[in-house]
Formats: C-alpha cells, structure tokens, sequence
C-alpha cells in the first residue's frame, strides 16, 4: 500500500531539468516578434547519422535507387531507426511515407502511401519506423517532410533475404 | 504592449515549462510547449490584463495546445522519440519547500529515498499523458478540483474521476514491480 503523503512528496521530489540557457528571455521574446523562421533543411542537416540509421536524401532530380543498406530476412520485422533533424520546432508538418517493392510498414500492409500531420521538434526527431519483410529483394521507404511549401525526401533501401540466402 | 506582456508573464514561464515537463517528459517539447503557449497569449493581451489569476488561465491554454499535440501525434503510424531531458539540477523555484538538512536524514533513509524516487520517476514516464496531467496539476502544483477542471475544461465530477483513475494507476504502476520498463515518449505499448 502506497503511502499518500509520501506519494505526494515523491512526486513534488520528481527533478524537473533545467531548459537551455536564456529559455525565459527566448520565449518572451520569441512570443512578441511570432517568430517563425523559414526551415532551413540545408542548414538542419540530417542530424547524427550512426551505421545503424541509414538516410539518403534523394534529390529532385530522377536518381538511381540507392544500394539497400538494411538487409530483413523474410517476414523478419524491425523497427528502423530514420533521423529528421530540425533546426525549429515546427506545427503542422506534413510527412508522406512510400512504400514499395519487397517490403511493408506493420498495420499498413497493402498500404504504399501514409499521410500524417505532425509536429516536429527541434533538433532529432526520431522516427521508428516498423519494418516488415514481405518477399525477397529490393524495397524503398521513401520519407517525405513537407512543411510551408519546403519538402524533403528521405530514402532508405532495404533488402529482403530469402531463406537459405546467405549474401551479406 | 511588449512591455506589459513581458510583466504579466515573465514570473509565470518557468511554473510553465514545470507542468510542460512533467506533462511530456520531454525538454525539448516542454519548451516548444511553452512557446506556443506565450505566442497565443500575447496576441490576447487585453484579455489577459482582466484576469485575476495569469498562470492557471495560461495552464488551461497550454493544455488545449498539449492537446492538439496529443491528437496529431497519435494518428502518427510510427513512434517518435524526442530527446529526453538530462537529470539536471532541479528548478530553483521559490514555491518548492527546500530539503531538509542532510545531517537530519539517517543513510537508510536516504538509501530509501533513492529507490523510492526511482520507482516513483519510472512509474510516472508509464502513465498516460492526461494522467501526468491532472496529477500534477493536483498532487505536485496543488490546485483544487475545482481548478483542475478549469483548467482542463471538463466538469469537476469528471475532473475528479480522472484524477481518482490516475491515482489508482499511479499506484499500479508503483506496485507492479522495482524496474519497469523506461518509456520513449509516445512509444505503444509494448505486446
């Protein structure tokens, strides 16, 4: 039986971190002038790109797919890690996933095209996305973030492996 | 008008961004939330000027801002994992009591405390994010019920069942084990 009082202390205990530096000054501020500023995708970059998250970005301009750099086994299913760094928190993003060839999104099966509004914060934003592995070969998850009339693609390339297929 | 803004709000952003934290256990996002919410209120100036009592209306209008958020993010197919806070030192706040001396504690207590603290932290990243909600609008910022479905724009009857689930759950979660799981934010739950 959970005491209370000693609850109520425990919880009012609970560390609250501090914000960053000059927080009060910046929301204040910030407040008054509505700043907005454009999203700079350029300038964001795509955040820290660790061996275990691949992102390519693809350009406007018609590509070649890009060599598969996660490798499924059949009906194998992962949640891979895609990483949407942000200079600025922003409202009402629009994200787009496509999905095609050799795999599927968990609970999406059938489903090639997933549009959600969001809100991305500043700095990493950590989509997980719940890979399955359908039939053997090449798939493509293609992310694309669209916000104020800026968009940008993401890629990821996976390869499905067929039981007994051991090519790494 | 920026002036008198700056006035009426500035003592009130740091209470703020407590119940932002707590509600979403994410820096980065308790300080969006914020902002969000000061943006709002600034262009409702006039009005704010006549209410008596700022940091419980700015509250309610944080609120329906966590819970737009909430909706969004939900019809999200996959998970987000924002960056957590670092446990820092905790807010110099003239509201919060001060612990007591050290040299009053015996080391079990403390010892004690430690676990008790842990568990408490772990259990609280488990529960849904309107319990956290009324939770702390009620247990931590000691509002009344009567506040509390101010705030959250419910009656107060459903405003008192809520925080009665949340206790409940709370305590749930305290009883179901020394090491739950550690949450990411929004992330399901797990088989």
């Amino acid at each position: 039986m959970v005491d209370v009082n000693k609850l109520r202390e425990s919880l009012s205990a609970m560390p609250v971190p501090e914000p960053r530096p000059g927080f009060v000054d910046r929301v204040l501020a910030n407040a008054k002038h509505d700043i907005r500023r454009p999203f700079n995708w350029w300038a964001a970059g795509l955040g820290a790109l660790a061996a275990t998250i691949a992102c390519v970005a693809l350009l406007w301009k018609p590509a070649p797919a890009p060599e598969p750099s996660i490798r499924l086994a059949l009906n194998e299913s992962r949640d891979v890690p895609l990483v949407i760094d942000s200079e600025r928190a922003l409202d009402d993003a629009t994200i787009r996933l496509y999905v095609t060839g050799s795999v599927e999104l968990a609970g999406y099966e059938q489903q090639h095209e997933i549009e959600w509004k969001t809100s991305l914060t500043a700095g990493a934003n950590l989509l997980s996305l719940p890979v399955v592995g359908r039939a053997p070969g090449d798939g493509l998850v293609i992310a694309e973030i669209e916000h104020q009339g800026h968009t940008r693609r993401l890629s990821l390339a996976l390869h499905v492996t067929a039981p007994g297929d051991d090519s790494a | 008008m920026a002036a008198e803004f700056d006035l009426l709000m500035r003592g009130h952003v740091r209470p703020l961004y407590r119940y932002a934290y707590r509600w979403t256990g994410d820096v980065d996002q308790a300080e969006d939330l914020v902002q969000e919410t000061l943006t709002r209120l600034y262009s409702d100036v006039p009005r704010l000027r006549e209410i008596e009592r700022v940091r419980p209306w700015a509250a309610r209008v944080m609120y329906r801002i966590f819970l737009d958020w909430l909706r969004r993010t939900r019809r999200s197919p996959v998970v987000y994992v924002g960056r957590s806070g670092s446990t820092g030192e905790c807010f110099d706040d003239e509201d919060e009591q001060a612990e007591a001396p050290a040299d009053t504690w015996n080391p079990e207590d403390l010892t004690e405390r430690a676990f008790e603290m842990e568990r408490v932290t772990a259990a609280w990243a488990r529960l849904h994010e309107q319990h956290r909600v009324v939770l702390s609008l009620h247990e931590i910022e000691g509002y009344s019920l009567d506040e509390v479905a101010h705030i959250i724009e419910v009656p107060v009857g459903t405003a008192k069942s809520r925080l009665n689930r949340a206790r409940n759950r709370l305590r749930e979660l305290l009883n179901e084990g020394t090491n739950p799981p550690a949450p990411t934010c929004n992330s399901p739950e797990t088989q």
